[in-house]
């Protein structure tokens, strides 16, 4: 599994399994990793959740079920389960539930494997609840969550030649409300948004999404760094938010040219992309997420994550690191230094670590509590309470 | 001794580029086209190694093969405005890539780079030690680079292209808009195309035994010990998990062809896998 939880405070680990196992791919010789790239959960229908969860190459569908309560009391087994010699049964009983600790089984429910040839970076579920799509470099695929063994391919942007290969796909994410239009976006810096019923293979676009670039911006590193990490629709359906490496931009569906908002994640690296470049650190992807429609919250260097409110315009950085912080205490905000005197607090560009990075980061649908991952950890941390 | 050389290269020749891209990052007096090929060769640098990895990823090398068309365009454009001027003092940087030698990009005397190269004379004295490490690679050399790698991509990766589809009726365009996408409304559609799903279903791995003609899949098998009239018969499953670990020689069906001679050759090949499996066994 991706995570694991402190045991120490307010949580403890829920469950734990292991999904997915390396593979060997004989005829390629090659092999696949168990890392698994992304998780989505389904939308509950009953007692049991169900989440999806891939490789590069496979993804699976499983159901996780809570035990707390057991039969006891049969008529012709025995508590360990031997079954009763029927001779000495002379009265009948009712068995009862007792209850028994708790008992967390994950279940894989379907394999969906076999669609994809090169690596697997998002799956998406659809709002119908029947359906998800999963995307690679070059094609998405869309799924029936009941049908293992054939999928559509949607999306392909492969060239014939592979040498004039120019552009991947790097995210894709449906719509929440309306489950025949989906986005994903590009190595270049450009969401493009589809419609499922305007033809089959969606590889003509219904919007292009782009912003014109910044002339007093441009360096040799500018198309490495619009490379979209991650895209997210807000809660709402009528945003969506896209994390490039420096930046996190707010796009109403509405308008194609320009983000509505910007917000500089670490504007200070921008002075050190050919460091970041040759320690391969320019290549990260940061994942970002909604509260609703109004907050957002995105990871960076350093063990910080940031938070950007659109309504007041106020951001906070803070830190998810055991030695700096006690378990119930409030978060202290912290601020990088980019040029200049270091204020006391502040912490300078150069003494950053870039080996703690927060590339994942989740809100609660409906509360302000949020997970954090760093290398090895994950922090929760939820409102202060009065 | 020579183990220790080269290790010793390798990472002199780490820290200089991590002391050179902080140079990148905090001089302001560092001239552009020194820059521009220092960045240049850092991605090609990246190439070089991802085209050593059995699988390079596809979205970095991309990003990186833009840069450097990007480059070679800028490069390019400067070039046609200036006359060209080759200075003959400059040696090939070959010191620095002892460890890394790599068909897909040889060292050449730059040509048609002439702004880099009176840059170069000029700085030799001033800018010696960054001028020592970097390699000027000339224009060709970076568009195979650059070409050999995606190829090499296609290749390892996509073997099934979805190019055996089947379209589904006359006046149809072009196979990406309509075969077999319609689930919803043409069961019949569904097995004309059944292609489609056919190349879905199957793994990238076996459809590749689809695109090829059977034949050249076993030309390069060893097949002479089958070529006389014997006719081994194939190994088939064995009827059951236990016989197959006690006894695996008992699995073998009996030989189908009623010639004395080959029953004759079934024993003796069975006898000395016998005896091979007892020493395998060691009983």
């Amino acid at each position: 599994n991706k995570t694991q939880s402190h045991s120490r405070g307010e949580y403890n680990v829920y469950s734990t399994f292991q999904s997915h196992e390396p593979e060997f791919d004989y005829l390629k010789s090659l092999e696949i990793e168990e890392k698994i790239n992304k998780i989505r959960w389904l939308p509950q229908k009953n007692a049991a959740q169900f989440l999806l969860s891939t490789n590069d190459k496979t993804i699976k569908l499983w159901k996780i079920s809570e035990r707390d309560k057991r039969p006891e009391g049969y008529n012709l087994k025995e508590e360990d389960g031997r079954y009763r010699d029927p001779t000495t049964v002379t009265t009948l009983r009712v068995p009862v539930f007792r209850p028994m600790d708790l008992m967390v089984e994950a279940s894989p429910r379907r394999i969906f494997a076999n669609a994809h040839t090169y690596h697997i970076n998002s799956i998406s579920i659809n709002s119908d609840y029947e359906t998800y799509l999963s995307a690679d470099d070059l094609r998405i695929n869309l799924w029936h969550l009941e049908i293992t063994d054939r999928s559509f391919n949607i999306v392909d942007i492969k060239p014939a030649n592979m040498e004039e290969l120019t552009e991947v796909i790097t995210a894709a994410e449906f719509h929440p409300n309306s489950c025949s239009t989906f986005v994903y976006s590009s190595s270049k810096g450009t969401i493009r948004l589809c419609d499922m019923r305007a033809s089959a293979l969606c590889d003509r676009h219904s919007k292009l999404f782009e912003e014109p670039e910044d002339p007093s911006n441009r360096s040799f590193f500018s198309e490495i760094i619009s490379s979209i990490s991650d895209v997210k629709f807000s809660h709402s359906g009528r945003y969506m938010m896209t994390r490039d490496y420096l930046s996190v931009k707010i796009w109403d569906l509405n308008m194609e040219n320009r983000p509505v908002e910007t917000y500089q994640v670490h504007e200070y690296l921008r002075s050190k992309l050919c460091s970041l470049y040759e320690n391969d650190c320019i290549f990260d992807k940061f994942e970002c997420c909604w509260n609703g429609s109004d907050i957002v919250m995105t990871g960076s260097y350093n063990n910080f994550f940031r938070m950007f409110d659109r309504n007041t315009k106020r951001d906070i950085t803070l830190e998810a690191s055991r030695e700096n912080n006690k378990p119930r205490t409030v978060l202290k905000p912290r601020k990088v230094c980019a040029s200049g005197k270091r204020k006391k607090d502040e912490i300078s560009v150069d003494s950053l670590d870039f080996n703690k990075k927060i590339l994942h980061t989740a809100w609660h649908p409906k509360e302000n509590i949020i997970a954090v991952a760093t290398t090895n950890n994950l922090y929760i941390f939820q409102d202060k309470m009065n | 001794m020579l183990g220790r050389g080269l290790k010793r290269k390798l990472s002199d020749y780490e820290e200089n580029m991590a002391g050179l891209s902080s140079a990148f990052d905090s001089s302001r007096s560092l001239p552009y086209p020194l820059k521009r090929q220092l960045v240049l060769n850092m991605c090609l640098t990246k190439l070089q190694t991802y085209k050593m990895l059995v699988e390079p990823n596809l979205h970095r090398s991309v990003l990186i093969a833009n840069t450097v068309r990007q480059i070679q365009e800028e490069m390019r454009q400067e070039s046609n405005q200036q006359p060209v001027n080759i200075c003959p003092g400059i040696a090939p940087a070959s010191h620095s890539y002892t460890g890394m030698e790599s068909p897909g990009i040889s060292l050449q005397l730059p040509s048609g780079i002439s702004q880099q190269e009176s840059h170069c004379c000029d700085l030799r004295s001033v800018e010696d030690p960054i001028e020592n490490s970097l390699l000027i690679v000339s224009d060709d050399d970076m568009s195979s680079a650059i070409s050999s790698i995606l190829k090499d991509l296609d290749f390892v990766e996509d073997i099934s292209p979805p190019t055996c589809l089947v379209p589904t009726g006359d006046d149809q365009p072009k196979f990406p808009e309509n075969t077999g996408l319609k689930l919803e409304d043409d069961r019949q559609d569904l097995k004309g195309a059944e292609c489609v799903f056919g190349s879905f279903e199957i793994s990238n791995s076996t459809s590749y035994l689809k695109d090829l003609a059977i034949d050249d899949i076993f030309e390069d098998i060893d097949t002479s010990m089958y070529d006389s009239d014997f006719c081994c018969p194939p190994l088939m499953p064995p009827r059951s998990p236990s016989l197959a670990t006690e006894e695996p020689l008992k699995t073998f069906p009996s030989c189908n062809s009623s010639s004395a001679n080959n029953i004759q050759i079934c024993r003796t090949d069975l006898s000395e896998l016998d005896h091979i499996m007892e020493i395998l066994v060691g009983s």
